[in-house]
């Protein structure tokens, strides 16, 4: 009878590797499938027996996956995810700041080609004069422009930052009762893969987010902490981040029951991208271009007093009013102000350009730039202009490589794991040769037993 | 190595992203031009391009200004000549009447001629512009350069009001030029011609009068002063102007290789960039043949 048998356990193992194969080619397009495939091995006969063996069994479902490629996979997210958050944020500033007629060097240009017009022509030409007001204005609109433009991509950094902080909490409270899920399903013998699946495709998308140690433990659940150290997953058991303050915002990590503040420009991934663009070249920007508004507004502002209105005794008044704090009026002409106002003469007679002269000459004055140092007025917006570029250079090509770095990692997972729809249909054929033949075995069991029965009938 | 088959997908989409990225980008390039489209292309060239720019801008303003000035200038001269072509009318004038043979009421007469050119002259010296503003008295344009005053006895009542401070433009790096104008000595003349208008004005004038020749003579003399100065400041303008041609050459020269410079850097090689785009072109096509060929590969198919 053991032919029946094995036959028999021939037939049925086929068909498990059948199914395993058609759950291949079903999730032929999934992302994240790790493709299976039914583990056979002989069966010993009884000892003391005489027999070739007691057919075939499936021992395991194997899943093909390399942990080392996985976490490779993880890896190479966390550094694109430093990376690609903020090149839009480089590339919109540098549409900006480098465009050639909406530049602040273009109205700085703009105003102090306005003043030697007035010179060229007459310090008293009230048309010219209502130009230099005209220009002024315009230059206070750049640097306004330019201001909102750095304020509404503060809010637009910060607002991300919470977004993210949202969805890694709920990725990784899915990845704790995944784990949860899977130490059961281990515990019963139920085949995990595809918890398994969905569980580090979890953790590939928070590895996007934030950069992340992780850790297997022998029951099939994965411990996964930050890069800092502290623990994000362990077991079944989630931690919480949370984002507070309003424009300057802090982070923190709360695990059962204890907190931990957290510095996110070190945390990696898009939260570390976006928090080191942040500090490392948007405050400091926006810093430099209310240093150069500021001390422009100051000089022009300490030269017009030096001098006389068109009325020759009034001392001149300021054209600029430099607000520190404000979003949208950072820089504008003083309210009120009056082309009659602006003090060109040095010794009072309305004909007299000795002051126009100095006002002009501020252009070639130094100015001291946050993080820049001291350069020339005219020069100043160029050296912030080239240190942006440098830094979007910078991230441009971290950005690549990290491109390809993650490309490749997804290459390597896809060798091992992903499914050859080629493989699997010489699979089908062969398992299905395999059924049949089996089959036959039986067929041929049958008949030997009928031969049998009839020769005893 | 093993290759899943969504690793042929992901190649071909790559493949296609990249490739067609890059045909976009030359194309913007070939669009607008520029070889530089966001600064982070080429940091050191378009920091370089940036600087060239504002040179070029400074360079604009100061050519711009020696246009202005050049009008000014001219327009200056045209007022100073007027001056001088009246001092001629009035010099010949005072020749004639210091001829002995003129009757007292020829003299009278030429009275009439010489009041007008008295005025013509005040009316020049006191020239406005479009803005009011006098263009003789230095500095002080609000004041009309020469004053009169009616009551102060005959000889002083013209004075000048102005002053003789320079109104200093710039036109290059470091390099200032003058820009106006005053017409100071002009009203030690108009005192002579008021002297020698009531003289000549009073009934029975002789011309062989001692007194009435030491008059002609002294008006005379201040038109020769007067002439000799406003000549020389025609003379100075003349120079000042070639000065500023010379200055206005130079800022060309300079303007021309920021220029070029600013082509040779920001400009796009459109050989290259045609050869590059058609090379993606081919790489697309390429990919393209590729994936329609792989794609149908499958051992289904044939089962």
């Amino acid at each position: 009878m053991s032919i029946l048998n094995n036959a028999l356990s021939g037939a049925l193992a086929s068909q498990l590797a059948l199914s395993a194969s058609s759950q291949n080619i079903a999730n032929l397009q999934t992302k994240g499938y790790t493709r299976q495939s039914a583990l056979l091995s002989a069966v010993a006969p009884a000892a003391g027996s005489f027999q070739a063996g007691n057919g075939v069994q499936v021992t395991d479902l194997m899943r093909f996956s390399d942990s080392y490629k996985t976490q490779q996979l993880w890896r190479s997210a966390s550094d694109l995810g430093a990376h690609s958050q903020t090149q839009p944020y480089l590339t919109q500033l540098e549409q900006v700041m480098g465009d050639d007629s909406a530049s602040l060097s273009s109205g700085i240009d703009g105003f102090f080609s306005a003043l030697n017009a007035v010179a060229g022509v007459d310090p008293t030409s009230t048309p010219l004069r209502q130009q230099v007001v005209t220009a002024a204005n315009l230059l206070g609109q750049r640097f306004n422009s330019l201001n909102n433009v750095f304020n509404a991509q503060l809010q637009s950094v910060r607002q991300q930052r919470s977004a993210l902080i949202d969805s890694a909490n709920s990725t990784i409270g899915s990845i704790a009762s995944l784990n949860a899920q899977i130490a059961n399903a281990n515990a019963s013998g139920t085949n995990s893969s595809s918890l398994v699946d969905a569980r580090d495709q979890a953790i590939d998308s928070l590895a996007s987010q934030m950069g992340l140690e992780v850790s297997d433990q022998p029951d099939g659940t994965r411990n996964v902490s930050l890069k800092t150290g502290q623990s994000l997953v362990l077991g079944g058991v989630a931690g919480k981040l949370s984002a507070s303050g309003g424009a300057a915002q802090t982070f923190s990590l709360t695990f059962a029951g204890t907190s931990f503040d957290l510095d996110t420009t070190k945390a990696g991934g898009q939260l570390g991208g976006l928090s080191a663009y942040e500090q490392d070249t948007l405050l400091p920007l926006q810093q430099g271009v209310a240093d150069m508004a500021q001390q422009i507004a100051a000089k022009v502002n300490t030269q017009l007093a030096a001098g006389y209105a068109m009325d020759g005794s009034t001392p001149g008044k300021p054209l600029f009013t430099y607000n520190p704090g404000s979003t949208s009026n950072m820089l504008q002409v003083a309210s009120g102000f009056q082309t009659s106002d602006l003090a060109f003469s040095g010794d009072g007679t309305p004909g007299d350009t000795g002051n126009l002269q100095k006002l002009v000459d501020i252009k070639s004055q130094s100015i001291t730039v946050t993080k820049i140092g001291t350069m020339l007025i005219s020069d100043a917006d160029t050296q912030l202009v080239g240190r942006l570029a440098v830094d979007s250079q910078q991230n441009k090509s971290a950005l690549a490589t990290t491109q390809t770095m993650r490309d490749q990692a997804q290459a390597d997972w896809q060798s091992t794991s992903g499914v050859n729809q080629d493989e699997e249909a010489v699979h089908l054929v062969e398992y299905q040769n395999m059924y049949q033949a089996n089959m036959k075995v039986m067929s041929v069991a049958n008949a030997l037993f009928d031969a049998t029965l009839q020769m005893m009938g | 190595m093993r290759i899943a088959t969504s690793q042929y997908q992901a190649m071909m989409t790559q493949s296609l992203a990249v490739n067609q990225e890059r045909v976009g980008y030359i194309s913007q390039q070939m669009a607008n031009g520029n070889r530089i489209q966001t600064p982070s292309d080429d940091p050191v060239d378009s920091v370089r391009l940036s600087r060239l720019n504002r040179e070029e801008a400074s360079v604009k303003q100061y050519r711009n200004n020696i246009a202005a000035i050049q009008i000014r200038l001219s327009k200056n001269e045209g007022s100073l000549q007027n001056m001088v072509n009246d001092m001629h009318s009035g010099r010949d004038l005072l020749v004639w009447a210091s001829d002995g043979s003129n009757t007292p009421s020829d003299l009278n007469a030429m009275v009439v001629s010489l009041t007008s050119l008295r005025d013509s002259l005040l009316y020049s010296a006191n020239a406005i512009d479009q803005e009011g503003r006098h263009i003789f008295s230095g500095t002080a344009t609000d004041t009309a350069p020469i004053a009169y005053n009616a009551t102060a006895p005959v000889g002083s009542r013209y004075t000048y009001a102005g002053n003789t401070n320079d109104q200093l433009v710039v036109v290059g790096n470091g390099i200032t030029q003058v820009a106006n104008q005053n017409v100071k000595g002009m009203e030690q003349l108009l005192n002579q011609l008021d002297q020698t208008i009531n003289t000549l004005s009073a009934s029975g004038v002789n011309a062989n009068n001692p007194a009435v020749r030491t008059v002609l003579k002294a008006g005379l003399d201040g038109f020769d002063q007067a002439m000799d100065l406003v000549t020389g400041k025609i003379a100075v303008l003349g120079g000042q102007q070639n000065i500023l041609k010379t200055l206005d050459a130079n800022h060309e020269n300079v303007s021309l290789s920021n220029q070029k410079a600013i082509s040779d850097i920001g400009q796009l090689d459109y050989g290259a960039a045609a050869i590059e785009l058609s090379g993606y072109q081919t790489a697309l096509q390429a990919s393209y043949k590729a994936y329609s060929k792989i794609g149908n590969l499958s051992l289904f198919a044939a089962l």
